[in-house]
């Protein structure tokens, strides 16, 4: 299973710091972790929907802000140092922008909502979207508001008096499994970059990863015929052959949609060229060298079975899926695939 | 290091928004440079500026580390060369003004535009350094204002808002000008400055010099500037009182006239007596780069720091007064000044120059020996000033070694110090002690704002001759040759007598209180604005309820009021970024839902909750189906005007009370 997670403490503090930059950096290290793991306690677990109290923003000074306040305080020393009152005025100008500036840095998040709005399974090797929602329950605009978390960072938008805009995390993703998102933030810059605030969310959020497709997958098993005619090709849908309820799991194509417009019942097509024919993948007649490479190889197949419209079945060790088709079909067996314990399979072998 | 080959890709484009802006705030912050810088530099920057633009705009290359250093050294050197020095106002914002524009051909990312707009800011405030106007606090908003609309426009991602970002700095600006005030009267102001640094505002000041030599080409300062301005608590003195003493001049060498280095006196051994009542005032005075402070002849009382009354009562501070000071005075017009005199003093201010100026030696032998008593023999001197063919000039002819005999017996045409250095030469000689007296005579009144304006061109010399009796007394040569001059004043006599003579009168008239008004103004700016000093912070505070404000006080005083009115902007801020008002069918309706004490779940229709009410509250069923359908059809049905009433009317009933 792999997860996105922050450097965990052993891979910093061991390997031997050889400049100042280095240790510098480590120690900025180590204060983030402290900082993120408090944080964490302090707030504990979000819900999927989370209203930004300001007791959960943070805010520190940019870079920038460090050089800008330098550079007032060297103003007000030059200030005093000549008596001047409009250099006076002018320090003191900026002093009072920058802390104006604070505010509307801190205000820009407060309030805010922030909900997750769905992570699609991926398979492994593409990046798992992340979809987090922020809407504004507010009078005022919002701005330069990021997403963000160790790996990714959204795009920056604004977003207007109640307008509501879904922000994407893209997050890499490299093996089988759930790739976990235990923390994102949000963050913003505005007005003068002097300040950033952030807002750190733990949703514990998760998105299911299914095996990498084998780049060069053997030919699948070969289709058993149920009913004879094996003519018609894989498709299966010319002969209608009545109506029946719909159950989940039926592709929307299939939805008698006039029927339901004429009744509010929802029904789904038959076809008689239905379950022409069956094919059953099997873990165990898979050829391959690990279990990895031969789940890669069901995930092939059923991925082009379920392109080709045909019924199949998925037999692993433990769990049999009986031949059937359609989106939820497909997904059940590659979430049984992703989530398959090979480590369990070799004790028993 | 920095020299090292970077790899030199074409600009993309992407400062192309934002430059403009950039460029337009270090045009702002430039502009009041203008004057001062030499015209190399200016033409520098606006070179630099076109080709940078030009390069975003045609996605080109920036110059090489080369060709930026050695522009760079080319440049230094040529600062260096112009003002033989870096340190100042003029050479540092002469380098600053390079500095941006070298800068500028460096301009990547938007890190390098940050720098531009710090070296923005510290050009305005070199910019105040140098001159303190009363547009330059208007100026000094719009830097600031464009500036910051600049840093907004960089942040900008997709395309330029230029309208937003002006008006998020605008209300910014806002919210900062409360906080900016409550600082600039709170901050602790100090008198000394840390270090030393000379300010070289430009121009010269004018003043009155140390020394004075009736004779040498010198011209009397004609200049409108102001020297200081007065503000008179009772009545403004009459004309022939208005004598503002600067400086005592004791000692003669045949030419020139000098006194001592400003001394610290005791108040004890002044020898003075103060007659009649007291004229409290207030003084504005400009930077003078001299020790000598200036008070109505005599003073008595005045609120400076490091300031002290010399032996011949003339004010000195210990620094120079190279900044706009403001102090109140109290001194009385009527005195006795040393009315015993010791055999010591009498022939200290008895000395002539043996073998200088014989004519003048005679004539004085000769018309005291005339006179009955020494008063007898002033009135005679005076009488031969006004009596005889002596003019008042501003461009008297130059004169000799023996000056005063070739003034009295053959030019005849001076101007003040003419008439004060042979006055007390003749008194001298006649055995009269005499000395010279430096300060400004007159002043304009600006009904306006009802205070006495004094000029530079107000500057003057009187002499104080020792009598029995009465001590030391003014007597002013002056007034015998030019009366007008004494009661009119320089500026008066000038604008009234020639607009005048000249039929211009009316326009004249109009003009003099346009400049009269400006006056004005830039007196209040001074004494409220750039007078704001220690003393003056001081007195404010004390007005404000302080008692002995000092600055631990101020500085406490400062942190609660910022920290109270960046409260305010919390809470504007939080009223900004309220909820929208609901719909007030809604509120109606959530008004309803609340009584029942049933809870929606999230997301619950009305329908849906309904029916679950009426399952959960079967008594509240009939009522709840009413509200429901009233705030559907309220809501969503939107013909009807009366119907929110109604869903009113019965959310009220359904509970047996009104709802307001």
């Amino acid at each position: 299973m792999s997860s996105i997670q922050w450097p965990s403490p052993k891979s910093i503090s061991t390997p031997a710091i050889e400049s100042a930059g280095q240790l510098v950096r480590a120690a900025r290290a180590r204060i983030s972790r402290r900082a993120l793991r408090w944080a964490r306690k302090r707030q504990g677990r979000d819900a999927t929907v989370a209203n930004l109290h300001s007791r959960r923003i943070y805010i520190l000074p940019t870079g920038i802000g460090m050089v800008y306040a330098l550079m007032t305080f060297t103003m007000l020393l030059g200030s005093m140092n000549y008596n001047n009152n409009l250099s006076f005025g002018l320090t003191f100008l900026l002093a009072s922008l920058g802390f104006v500036a604070m505010h509307h840095c801190q205000r820009n998040l407060v309030g805010l909502e922030v909900s997750f709005a769905g992570a699609d399974p991926v398979f492994a090797g593409q990046s798992a979207e992340f979809r987090i929602a922020v809407t504004n329950h507010s009078r005022s605009r919002r701005h330069h508001l990021e997403i963000y978390a160790a790996e990714a960072s959204s795009d920056i938008a604004d977003l207007g008096p109640g307008e509501s805009r879904v922000f994407r995390l893209a997050i890499p993703t490299r093996q089988r499994g759930y790739v976990e998102l235990p923390r994102f933030g949000i963050r913003t810059l505005f007005p003068f970059e002097l300040f950033r605030a952030w807002a750190w969310l733990h949703m514990d959020l998760r998105c299911l990863v299914y095996p990498r497709p084998a780049g060069d997958p053997p030919a699948p098993p070969p289709s058993r015929s149920s009913r004879g005619h094996r003519q018609n090709d894989a498709r299966g849908e010319e002969d209608f052959a009545g109506l029946r309820r719909f159950h989940a799991g039926d592709s929307p194509r299939h939805v008698a949609w006039k029927a339901y417009a004429r009744s509010g019942e929802l029904l789904s097509k038959r076809f008689s060229g239905a379950d022409t024919s069956s094919q059953w993948l099997d873990f165990a007649l898979t050829p391959g060298d690990d279990a990895e490479a031969r789940l890669s190889v069901l995930t092939t197949w059923v991925v082009d079975a379920d392109r080709l419209q045909r019924d199949y079945g998925l037999r692993l060790p433990g769990t049999e899926f009986p031949p059937t088709h359609g989106d939820a079909h497909r997904h059940r067996c590659l979430e049984a695939l992703a989530l398959f314990d090979a480590a369990a399979l070799s004790d028993v072998a | 290091m920095w020299l090292k080959k970077r790899p030199r890709s074409g600009t993309d484009g992407s400062l192309l928004g934002s430059l403009p802006w950039t460029l337009l705030a270090l045009g702002v912050a430039i502009a009041p440079h203008l004057p001062y810088l030499p015209p190399w530099i200016t033409l520098i920057f606006i070179a630099c500026a076109g080709v940078r633009m030009q390069i975003e705009r045609r996605r080109w290359r920036l110059p090489g580390a080369w060709i930026r250093l050695s522009l760079a050294l080319l440049c230094f050197i040529g600062v260096l060369g112009t003002y033989e020095t870096i340190s100042g106002v003029g050479p540092g914002s002469a380098l600053l003004t390079v500095m941006a524009a070298l800068k500028l051909l460096e301009t990547r990312r938007r890190r390098d535009q940050f720098v531009l707009l710090f070296l923005s800011v510290f050009l305005i405030m070199s910019s105040l350094l140098r001159e303190q106007y009363v547009w330059s606090l208007p100026y000094l908003i719009v830097g600031v204002l464009v500036t910051m609309t600049a840093w907004l426009q960089m942040s900008v991602s997709e395309g330029s808002n230029v309208k937003l970002a002006l008006r998020d700095s605008l209300r910014l600006l806002t919210y900062a000008l409360p906080l900016t005030i409550a600082m600039w009267l709170f901050f602790p102001r100090i008198a000394t400055p840390f270090w030393a640094v000379p300010i070289d505002t430009g121009s010269g000041v004018t003043g009155l010099s140390d020394e004075m030599s009736p004779g040498d080409i010198s011209s009397l300062s004609q200049s409108d500037a102001v020297a200081f301005r007065v503000r008179f608590d009772g009545a403004v003195p009459a004309p022939q009182d208005r004598y503002w003493r600067g400086l005592v001049l004791h000692r003669f060498n045949g030419r020139t006239w000098s006194g001592n280095e400003p001394t610290i006196g005791i108040r004890d051994n002044w020898p003075v007596e103060y007659l009649g009542s007291p004229v409290d005032y207030e003084v504005t005075m400009e930077p003078t780069r001299r020790h000598w402070v200036f008070a109505l002849d005599v003073p008595y009382e005045w609120s400076l720091d490091m300031t002290y009354m010399g032996r011949q009562q003339q004010l000195a501070r210990t620094q120079p007064v190279d900044q706009r000071i403001v102090y109140r005075a109290v001194s009385y017009t009527d005195f006795r000044l040393e009315p015993e005199m010791n055999r010591f003093s009498r022939e200290y201010h008895l000395r002539l120059p043996d073998a200088n100026n014989p004519r003048t030696r005679e004539l004085a032998g000769n018309l005291h020996a005339q006179a009955t008593d020494d008063r007898a023999y002033v009135d005679a001197v005076m009488r031969m000033f006004n009596e005889e063919q002596f003019y008042y000039t501003l461009q008297p002819p130059a004169l000799g070694r023996n000056s005063v005999d070739e003034f009295l017996f053959r030019t005849r045409r001076g101007f003040c110090e003419h008439y004060a250095s042979a006055f007390s030469v003749m008194m001298r000689a006649a055995g009269i002690p005499s000395r010279v007296v430096l300060g400004y005579q007159g002043g304009e009144l600006n009904p306006l704002g009802n205070y006495l304006i004094v000029r530079q061109s107000d500057a003057h010399a009187w002499t104080e001759v020792w009598l029995e009796g009465d001590g030391w007394s003014r007597v002013d040569p002056t007034s015998a040759v030019a009366p007008e001059r004494i009661e009119t004043g320089m500026s008066a006599a000038r604008f009234d007598g020639i607009g005048e003579s000249w039929g211009l009168s009316a326009p004249w008239r109009v003009m003099h209180r346009l400049t009269l008004a400006w006056d004005m103004i830039n007196a209040k700016w001074n004494e409220w604005v750039l007078a704001y000093g220690p003393e003056n912070q001081r007195s404010f505070m004390q007005w404000l309820g302080m008692d002995d404000p000092d600055f631990r006080k101020m500085l406490l005083s400062l942190i609660a009021i910022v920290a109270t009115l960046l409260g305010l902007v919390t809470a504007i801020l939080a009223w900004r970024y309220r909820p929208p008002r609901r719909d007030p069918a809604f509120r109606l309706y959530r008004r309803f839902i609340r009584r029942t004490g049933v809870e929606p779940a999230r997301g619950e229709p009305p329908l849906a909750f309904l029916e679950r009410l009426s399952q959960e509250r079967p008594s509240l069923a009939p009522q709840a189906a009413e509200v429901t359908r009233l705030y559907l059809e309220t809501r969503y049905g939107g013909t009807s005007g009366t119907g929110i009433e109604r869903l009113r009317d019965a959310v009220g009933r359904s509970f047996g009370t009104a709802v307001p």
